[in-house]
Order: C-alpha cells, then structure tokens, then sequence
C-alpha cells in the first residue's frame, strides 16, 4: 500500500547531506582569511597609518588583532560544528565576544587626538553608532538561543534545512 | 487504512524560523552599517582635506569711537554627509593676552558638497589704555581660539578646538603728535603740530583727522584739522601751525587727536604734550 500523496514524510526524514569535516574546515579556512582582512589587516593597516603620521590612535593595534582573531577562532569553530548541537552554544559564544568588543570601543569613545603641527585637537566621538551596531549581536545572541532550545526540543531537526540535498 | 502518523511538513520548525530570520535581519544591518561606515569614513576623509579656513582679520573703524575686528571661518564640506548642528565660539585675544571679545556662530548645517562661511566681528569701544587702543596703535598678533561642536553625518559628534595666530596690521602704527618750538607771528604764539603714523591695515585711511591742543588746566589752546588720504602701507607724516589762544601754554597739557571718516568720528586717547 503506498501512502497517500499529500502525506508528507516527518522533517527528520528528509534528505539531507551534511559536508565532510575536511571541507567545513576547509571552507572555514576561506571565510578566516576573507574575514582576516575585513576585521583585522584593514583596520590594523588604517590604524598602523594613521599612527605613523604622528596622530594618537584610539584603539591599540594589539586590541584590535586580540579581538579580531578571537572573533575569526569562534566563527569558524561555529561553522565547523554547525550540524552539532555546539553550533547554538557557539553562535552565542560568538555574539557575546562580538558584543563585548563592540561595548570595549564605546568606553573608549570618544577619540581625541591632535592634528599634527598641534594647531587642532579634535574629539570624535562613534558610540551613538557603535550602540546602533550592537543591535546586531544583541539579535544573534537571541538567535543562538533559539537555535540551541531547537537543538534541545529537536535534535537534528534544523538539519535537512540547513544541509538540504 | 492504518493511520501513518501526524503529517509533519515541510517548512522548518518554527522556532528554526524565527531564528533564521533574526540571524537574516542582523547580517543585513550589518552590512548596511559597515557601507554607512564606509562612506562616512570617505566622506570625512574628504571634508578632512577641506577643512576650515580663517580668513585674515582686519579693522575698521566704526560709529560711535569703536574699532571693528572682523574676519570669517569658511567650512567647506565636500563628503556625502551634513555637517550639522554647527556651534562656534571664536575667542580674541591680543598679544599681551588681553581677551578682546568671543563670537558665537550657530547652530548651523553646512550641507554635504557644500560651503559655510561665518562672518565673525568683534566691536570694541576705544579707550586709553585698553586692548582696543592698543589695536590701533600697535602692530601685533592676535590669538584666534575657535571651538566648533558638530555633528557629522547625523551619529558622529565631533568636537574641534583650533588655535591660530593672526598678524594684526595697526591702521595708525607709531601714532606720534609731536609740537614744535612756538614762535612768534604778527603778535600771536604760533605752536607747529606734526602728526605721524604708519598705515599698517588692510584699508585705506580717508577723511580728516583733526586735533586740539589742551593746556595742563584743561583750556583749549587752539587746533586744526589735516585731510587725511593714507593708502594701506603708506606713512602719513604732516606738519600744521597752530595759533594759540592768547595765554594758553600747552605745557603739560594734552594733545586730542580725532578722525573722521564717512562722517563718523573716533576720538583717539588724549596724546599728553611734555
């Protein structure tokens, strides 16, 4: 007897083909170095000039690449694991470190410095923007939370709609 | 027919969506905020090669015995964004430090492509011994102190303090009356009166400049008046006779010199005669 056609088989039934190891790290591999030179060579290079015209900087470049790489590790562990049920907790992870630096920046807003030649001394201060920004982790912490109470209630249940064949 | 089970279908779970979306929605605001910030980044890159300019300052001689201090901030604005919320507070000093006077400007916008000029004038009366005496009299540098909040590209306040300073040409430099020997003419007491200065300013010196000769009691002794033409630069240097009243020495007295110019007279502080 077949089964009726608009039965549909349950979500864990449906296909899906999760990648190899090797190729999620691979893969993350690319998104580190893509990543690498969007948060780390170019604000590092920005900053690295600007100190070398004789201008005080905000933020030291060893804060910028502790923070930067921090955040690289995180991501790319979180897709790597992300058909395991560390992919909620590490999304969190990742949200919250992101967070934590975005929040570090406005305490040092806001950004004195002197022209060279002494003549100018401006102040610039970004944590209007910054506080703006910090909406974007605050919804990704909320959305690992969902992610890991899935992964609770369902395990493996997201799996065929993030892995579909 | 058996049942074969609750019919599951085949949207992700709910929760998975919502998630989903969440992550959707902050990956979208992300990459809009990372191209807002780079183009305000851009932008103030540009308005950074633009910046302020100050144009020099120069006097002029106004109503009511006042000498006027005027100049302009020009702020030119070539990025995307405005320059909005525009105070400014420029702050005048002289070269010994005496504060002159403060203008505030503002609040303003200078649009994004373009240009803000703020006229700034400081009217300081003329007395003895006061900064604006020495203004007249004296060439030297004045301390400009500009502090200007913005804010720029609607989220990016910016405070700016800026210190320049400014070559103050006097418009009567080395002011000097002098009197001469008095002599003798057809029965009068005739003093000779020599006035002196150096035009220092940006604008030219036209009018007349006259003068009173006062004995030590206060009495006037007599005067004159010179036509007065002295372009920018030049030396102005005229000698006049001068009939004195019958028995009035001008020996310790003073010498009240006043211009005159598009009918407007200032009164220079009193020159005492030795």
């Amino acid at each position: 007897m077949s089964a009726p056609a608009n039965v549909t088989p349950p979500a864990s039934a449906l296909p899906y083909r999760i990648p190899s190891l090797a190729y999620r790290i691979l893969i993350a591999g690319f998104r580190v170095v893509l990543a690498f030179v969007f948060f780390v060579a170019i604000p590092v290079a920005v900053l690295a000039y600007v100190h070398s015209r004789g201008v005080a900087i905000p933020i030291s470049i060893a804060a910028v690449t502790t923070w930067g790489l921090l955040l690289l590790i995180l991501s790319a562990a979180r897709y790597v694991l992300k058909p395991t049920a560390a992919f909620g907790p590490l999304s969190i992870a990742v949200s919250g470190v992101f967070f934590a630096y975005l929040y570090y920046l406005v305490l040092l807003s806001p950004y004195r410095f002197v022209l060279p030649g002494g003549s100018a001394s401006l102040a610039a201060s970004y944590s209007m923007f910054l506080e703006i920004l910090m909406i974007v982790p605050a919804v990704e912490i909320l959305a690992g939370i969902l992610t890991t109470v899935e992964d609770v209630a369902h395990p493996g249940e997201r799996l065929p709609f993030d892995y579909p064949v | 027919m058996a049942a074969l089970g609750a019919p599951v279908h085949r949207s992700p779970p709910a929760i998975y969506r919502v998630a989903r979306a969440l992550r959707w929605f902050g990956i979208i605001v992300l990459v809009l905020l990372i191209v807002y910030a780079g183009s305000v980044a851009y932008s103030a890159y540009e308005a950074a090669h633009a910046t302020v300019e100050s144009r020099s300052l120069t006097g002029v001689l106004v109503e009511n015995g006042n000498i006027e201090v005027s100049g302009s901030f020009t702020l030119s604005n070539p990025g995307l964004y405005p320059i909005s919320g525009l105070e400014l507070a420029v702050r005048l000093a002289n070269d010994t430090g005496v504060h002159l006077g403060t203008v505030n400007v503002g609040p303003d916008t200078v649009d994004g492509g373009g240009t803000g000029e703020f006229p700034i004038a400081i009217s300081l009366p003329i007395a003895a011994s006061s900064a604006a005496e020495s203004l007249l009299f004296v060439d030297q540098y004045i301390e400009v102190g500009a502090w200007a909040n913005v804010t720029y590209a609607y989220l990016f306040p910016i405070s700016v303090a800026l210190t320049e300073t400014r070559s103050w040409g006097a418009p009567f430099e080395g002011f000097d009356a002098s009197l001469g020997t008095p002599k003798s003419v057809n029965g009068s007491v005739v003093v000779p009166v020599t006035l002196t200065w150096s035009n220092h300013a940006s604008f030219a010196e036209q009018g007349s400049i006259s003068f009173v000769v006062d004995s030590a009691a206060q009495a006037d002794c007599g005067g004159g008046s010179f036509p007065m033409n002295v372009a920018p630069g030049a030396v102005y240097d005229q000698t006049q006779d001068v009939t004195l009243s019958s028995g009035c020495s001008p020996a310790g007295g003073e010498l009240l010199a006043s211009i005159t110019v598009d009918g407007s007279t200032t009164s220079f502080p009193p020159e005492p005669i030795p």
